[in-house]
């Protein structure tokens, strides 16, 4: 197999298209061994932190048991082809007070674990708040591994959303960097592949270009003067270095495959689904490409106001989160929604599953942990006890198949779990004296 | 360890050394603790072996054997004794050896001057065998055969010629910016000075303003505002003074005070353009307690974003490079909510320099249209040779050549509508037509030619047809035009220019960028073809921004501080000349210079005797002026300490000067290379200057002339200190002074001409009139700029290029703009082919 490979990408695909292959199968084809970089070596831990907004409907989403037995409520029904892979975590409780209403502190405290600054964002309620005083848990993990040549990746992280609004405050960050450092996810696939895969694009068209290039530079250099025609000669010489360049790096980029997006879908509300599907489409692509070890998906923001039409909704996400329990209608919506959002988790899932890991044993979900969270509990009463906590994925070595019910432990716990799961062994993350009793096992 | 240059007879046209001039020829005998106030040239003091013959041994070359028969007597030939004793290391026609003295040995001196230097210092390793007669007739066949101008033009070494060069990394910036431009908006720099500000009360945001009732709009100069607990708009500070009538009520739940913050709410929004007049990193800085965001050359993505005031940072900052010469957008927008005051500063630091507020003068209302500015890093251009110049290429260099073209072929596929009119509605076949244009012109600009039919399939049509779809075709083309070597490279070809690289040269030496619009129809339609046309066409160009930045940029280059000056002094003896005091001097410099090159005379004689001074308030208590402390810059006539222009300006005294002792080594080498055009190389031994406290009984003269006392030494410090000295009435932060440790300076100097001549002067003025009449001045200013502005030597154009300039020079009352516009008209027409 690997010697049709060894053509230039455009080459390699349309011989696929030829055979009949679509994008779906690529990888099985190009499961290649990597080139012996220094991070091919021990196993690839991967973690995805998957956000969606507005809390949800308790009784349509946790389970009643807990323990390995029990039945997966209408929300969390797509997991079933993944319930032994699959870990609920009931009771964990964002305890983070201060500045900021409900809605920021849920968002700018969720991966922080720590307060929000003071500041000039006012909320419905309580005081006016700033940005998150601390980086997020999978920066932190991100550093860490991109500290060591072992799990050092090109990127480390990867920051995917999903109709995200075009502005930057306390509701629409999760993701930090550092104090006041909030991350913008990027929400336009198109940026995203630009951002992956834009630089093997740019010497396609480089080397498309080079036979023109030289032919002109033979002309030019027999209309000057003798004595000019040696700069023109050392000019030739690096145009022929770049192409032998574009040559060995085309054969290094070929050992992983370019998903294939869909051109020109819009950034509008009605293309949410296929948005989503073209992010983790290249999301997946990005770990088997071994891009990054750390990636976070955010739908929407916080108060989002999606309106899932697809499913048969409406209205706006958040303002039907507002209505009364009473309200069966709107809890019906509500749990389409959520049912609509762990539908992406499934697919995520079902990808990572299809995709055999490179240069390893099984797939790419057996190393990979997926954690599905939210800034609220439920959405009328706006707590941020109850934070839903869903991870699919064998990534951290976590007892998969469970459903756990703690009392109200806080949820840097689960953060400092998710670090050390990573390999990533620290003590305290975010607000120490939320960090009690340590790290939350889960294995 | 410090090294002093030597004069160096090699005049080659390369007036400037390599700024390389310190210690050893490596450059690594320099110890930069040693050297205070280093600016660009290190501190001088010559230990000299000889300034340009460097030894061999009698009998050793290229004589023949019968040589030493003819021994000393008296009858040998100077070409005998050139042959016998010098040409082993000068080369059989003084064109130098590689192993011994690589220079061509040409120069300046008189026959007589020469044979001095020679007795005294030749052969090198065994100076006085070559005296008297023989000396003088060595000395007159070296200046007959090869050394002299004279023999030089009959004969001419290493025929000048104009080389195929690059762009250089300036031009490249430029050209890419004016290729990417939307051609339709040009931007306006009328005389308002300032930005647009628009008051409103928060949530009340409209773009003019015009229909907030409470509201307003004005010009403000700069923006440093500190509004404290008030609202700048009076109708909200109304509103405040009532509610402190009523009497709060226990059960109003919102407290009278927070209604009161509340009602103070506002928003300001500052906009117009920038002026950057240099090219560099420049740093914004934004000092607020409130939320802020500030847009620099881009209308869409603010540089610096506190739209969320998080937390209790006051001070913002972000860095963006910046075209000299070049007008940008600006917009500043501020916003108070519920912080108890308000206050907002917009600073910035222009390349090398410190940080200072903007001023109004590099601020106007009127909007500017974003300029692209390619980021991709650049290998610096060689500047051995006193300007920088595109003769030599590098890997690094055709990486970043690839880069930026990467860099702006997404660009332009990002913004197709605006760039090249393409939209996304248009009908396909109206997108292919405009698609092919958009090429067409893009290659035509970026080439300064029109396409030949070949050029133009191999360009455009076999682009356009193997591409996949329109998008990608024109990334090719950019992608292919920007990696041309028609695009790299300044002139290709042999022989006589046409009128597209007339064109060009105009464009590249007045702007270094490509020709605009005007200049590009002129040139198509042929109406720059005679000699006035193309002085028309400079004589407009001349008049840019651009043209005016390019002069400013040398003129600092001319006077050694284009890389800033590394100023410090003693704190012990001038306290409070701190880092404010040197931006303000450096203002100070530049405003004078500003003033000089736009008055309608531009009078160059005028640089070097003016008798103001720019000052502001906290300049003048260093320099004898009565201003109130916060008092702006402003120019002050017959200013004290008989001011002569640049000669005695304080930012140069200071930086020609140690940290608390003024350097009239530093002062004479500047006059010796910038003003007079003398070249000096530096000596192959350092020599550290003698520290002042040695000796503490001796004034700065005569420490200098303890130390530069050998013979040796003299040969240059004869010239450098005798220039120097005339400034000493300035001490090192370039104050006037009558005397120096209880003695009366002694301001005396005197300098020799190249035709032999020894002028004498005391003080600044009298030696600002001799330099400002002097044909040697007037000579190296013109050869200087000419090869600022050209980057090809002058030889090239003709052997009476120099002189022909410096009497139109002369004709146009030294007008500087108008040596511009000389320079480019008589450069314009030279043939390839050299002359």
């Amino acid at each position: 197999m690997p010697r049709i490979i060894s053509n230039s990408s455009t080459s390699r695909r349309e011989f696929l298209r030829d055979l009949g292959i679509g994008a779906a199968a690529l990888p099985f084809v190009l499961n290649l061994p990597s080139l012996g970089f220094a991070n091919q070596g021990a196993r690839k831990k991967r973690l995805v932190i998957m956000f969606s907004p507005n809390g949800v409907i308790p009784s349509a989403f946790w389970p009643d048991e807990e323990g390995t037995k029990f039945t997966l409520k209408e929300s969390l029904k797509p997991l079933e082809p993944f319930k032994n892979r699959t870990l609920i975590l009931h009771g964990v409780c964002d305890k983070l007070r201060g500045d900021g209403d409900n809605h920021m502190r849920g968002m700018g405290c969720l991966l922080t674990g720590i307060e929000l600054f003071p500041g000039n964002i006012q909320g419905g309620s309580d005081t006016p708040a700033g940005w998150a005083r601390g980086l997020s848990i999978d920066q932190e993990i991100r550093n860490k591994l991109q500290r060591t040549a072992s799990t050092r990746t090109r990127f480390g992280s990867l920051e995917f959303g999903v109709m995200v609004p075009d502005r930057a405050d306390t509701w629409s960050r999760m993701v930090y960097a550092g104090p006041n450092k909030p991350l913008a996810p990027i929400d336009d696939p198109y940026q995203m592949f630009n951002k992956l895969y834009g630089r093997m694009k740019d010497q396609e068209s480089l080397k498309s270009i080079l036979d023109e290039l030289k032919e002109d530079l033979g002309k030019v250099r027999s209309v000057v003067s003798a004595e000019d025609r040696q700069l023109l000669d050392e000019h030739a010489t690096f145009v022929r270095e770049m192409e032998q360049e574009l040559k060995d790096q085309a054969s290094r980029d070929n050992s992983h495959p370019v998903p294939e997006i869909e051109p020109g879908v819009r950034h509008a509300n009605d293309q949410m689904p296929k948005l989503s599907k073209m992010q983790i489409d290249l999301m997946v692509g990005a770990f088997a490409a071994d891009f990054a070890r750390v990636a976070t998906l955010q739908y929407t923001n916080s108060v989002g106001q999606a309106r899932m039409k697809w499913v048969g909704v409406n209205e706006s996400h958040h303002e039907l989160s507002h209505h009364p329990d009473s309200n069966k209608k709107s809890q019906e919506s509500l749990t389409k929604i959520n049912r609509w959002y762990c539908e992406q988790l499934a697919y995520l899932a079902r990808r990572l599953a299809d995709t055999p890991e490179p240069g390893g044993g099984g797939s790419l979900l057996d190393n990979t942990t997926i954690v599905w969270t939210n800034e609220l509990g439920k959405g009328n009463s706006h707590t941020l006890d109850d934070i839903p906590f869903v991870l699919v994925g064998n990534g951290l070595d976590f007892k998969m198949g469970r459903s756990l019910k703690f009392r109200k432990v806080p949820h840097n716990r689960l953060l400092l779990a998710l670090a050390n799961g990573m390999g990533h062994h620290i003590e305290k993350f975010g607000n120490p004296n939320l960090c009690g009793d340590g790290v939350l096992s889960l294995s | 360890m410090v090294a002093l240059p030597m004069p160096n007879d090699n005049d080659n046209g390369n007036e400037n050394e390599p700024t390389q001039m310190i210690g050893r020829p490596d450059g690594r005998g320099l110890d930069r603790s040693r050297v205070p106030t280093s600016l660009a040239l290190a501190g001088w003091l010559a230990l000299a072996t000889a300034p340009f013959l460097t030894g061999a041994s009698p009998g050793a070359g290229a004589g023949t054997g019968a040589s030493d028969e003819v021994g000393r007597a008296g009858g040998r030939t100077g070409e005998q004794i050139y042959r016998q004793m010098c040409a082993s290391c000068h080369g059989a026609a003084g064109e130098g050896t590689d192993d011994h003295y690589p220079r061509p040995l040409i120069g300046e001196r008189p026959v007589a001057s020469l044979a001095k230097l020679i007795a005294r210092t030749m052969p090198e390793d065994d100076p006085g065998t070559c005296v008297g007669p023989d000396a003088q007739k060595v000395a007159a066949y070296i200046h007959g055969a090869f050394y002299s101008k004279a023999a030089q033009a009959k004969n001419p070494m290493r025929p000048a010629r104009i080389e195929l060069s690059r762009l250089t990394v300036r031009q490249y910036r430029n050209a890419l910016s004016d290729l990417l431009a939307r051609p339709q908006n040009a931007p306006r720099w009328d005389n308002r000075r300032g930005l647009n500000g628009q008051y409103a009360r928060a949530g009340r945001r409209r773009r003019g303003g015009g229909d907030n009732a409470d509201g307003f709009t004005r010009l403000d100069p700069e923006i440093r505002f500190h509004f404290g607990e008030n609202s700048p708009i009076p109708a909200q500070n109304a509103v405040k003074e009532q509610s402190r009538h009523y009497v709060p009520l226990p059960a109003l739940p919102v407290p009278a005070n927070l209604f009161r913050s509340y009602s103070q709410e506002f928003r300001i929004n500052w906009q117009g353009s920038l002026l950057a007049p240099d090219t560099g990193e420049y740093e914004f800085v934004v000092r607020t307690e409130n939320a802020m965001r500030l847009w620099v050359n881009d209308n869409d993505k603010p540089l610096i974003d506190v739209s969320v005031k998080s937390g209790n940072d006051t001070e913002y900052r972000e860095t963006i490079y910046l075209l000299g010469g070049r007008v940008y957008p600006i917009r500043l927008e501020v916003s108070k909510s519920k912080e108890t005051t308000a206050s907002i500063e917009l600073l910035w630091k222009v390349p090398r320099r410190g940080l200072g507020l903007i001023p109004a003068r590099n601020l106007s209302p009127s909007d500017a249209p974003e300029v692209y500015v390619v980021r991709t890093p650049f290998p610096p251009d060689d500047r051995s040779v006193g300007y920088e110049r595109g003769t030599s290429i590098s890997k690094a260099w055709d990486q970043a050549t690839t880069d930026a073209a990467i860099e702006a072929a997404d660009f332009i596929d990002g913004h197709l509508k605006d760039v090249a009119g393409i939209t996304d509605g248009a009908n396909d076949q109206d997108r292919q037509r405009r698609l092919r244009e958009f090429c067409s012109q893009f290659a035509e600009r970026a080439f300064r030619r029109p396409l030949s039919d070949e050029q133009r399939k191999l360009y455009i049509d076999r682009q356009l047809k193997d591409a996949r779809d329109p998008r990608t075709a024109v990334k090719k083309v950019v992608l292919l035009v920007l990696k041309s070597p028609r695009f790299l490279y300044r002139e290709i070809g042999t022989g006589v220019p046409d009128s597209y690289d007339v064109a060009s040269r105009l464009s590249f030496g007045l702007w270094d960028s490509i020709p605009d619009r005007a200049l590009a129809d002129a040139t198509a339609s042929g109406r720059l073809a005679h000699h006035e046309q193309i002085a028309d066409q400079a004589r407009r160009m001349a008049g840019d921004l651009r043209a005016r930045a390019k002069l400013r940029e040398f003129l600092l280059q001319w006077l050694r501080v284009d890389q800033g000056a590394e100023i410090a002094k003693d704190p012990k003896v001038f306290p409070g000349f701190d880092e404010a005091v040197i931006t303000d001097l450096r203002t100070s410099l530049e405003l004078f210079l500003d003033d000089v090159i736009s008055s309608p005379s531009a009078d160059f004689r005028e640089l070097l005797g003016a008798r103001s001074l720019y000052l502001n308030g906290r300049l003048a208590r260093f320099y004898g002026v009565d201003l109130p402390p916060d008092a702006p810059f402003r120019k002050v006539d017959r200013a004290p300490g008989n001011r002569s222009g640049i000669l005695t300006h304080p930012y140069l005294m200071a930086g020609f000067a140690y940290t608390s002792s003024s350097s009239p080594i530093h002062r004479g080498v500047f006059l010796s290379r910038s003003v007079l055009g003398r070249p000096l190389r530096p000596p192959p031994v350092a020599v550290a200057p003698i520290a002042a406290d040695l000796h503490p009984d001796l004034t700065t003269r005569q420490r200098v002339e303890l130390q530069t006392k050998p013979e040796t030494c003299q040969s240059c410090h004869r010239m450098i200190n005798h220039l120097g000295f005339a400034l000493e009435h300035y001490d090192a932060i370039g104050r006037y002074r009558d005397t120096e440790k209880n003695r009366p300076i002694d301001a005396t100097g005197s300098y020799e001409t190249r035709s032999g001549e020894r002028v004498r002067f005391d003080g600044a003025a009298q030696l600002a009139s001799f330099l400002a009449q002097s044909q040697e001045t007037h000579n190296a200013f013109v050869q200087q700029v000419f090869h600022y502005l050209v980057k090809q030597p002058i030889r090239a154009f003709g052997r009476t290029e120099l002189t022909d300039l410096r009497g139109a020079f002369a004709d146009r009352g030294y007008n500087i703009r108008e040596l511009m516009v000389e320079i480019m008209t008589s450069s314009a027409l030279a043939s390839r082919a050299g002359d």
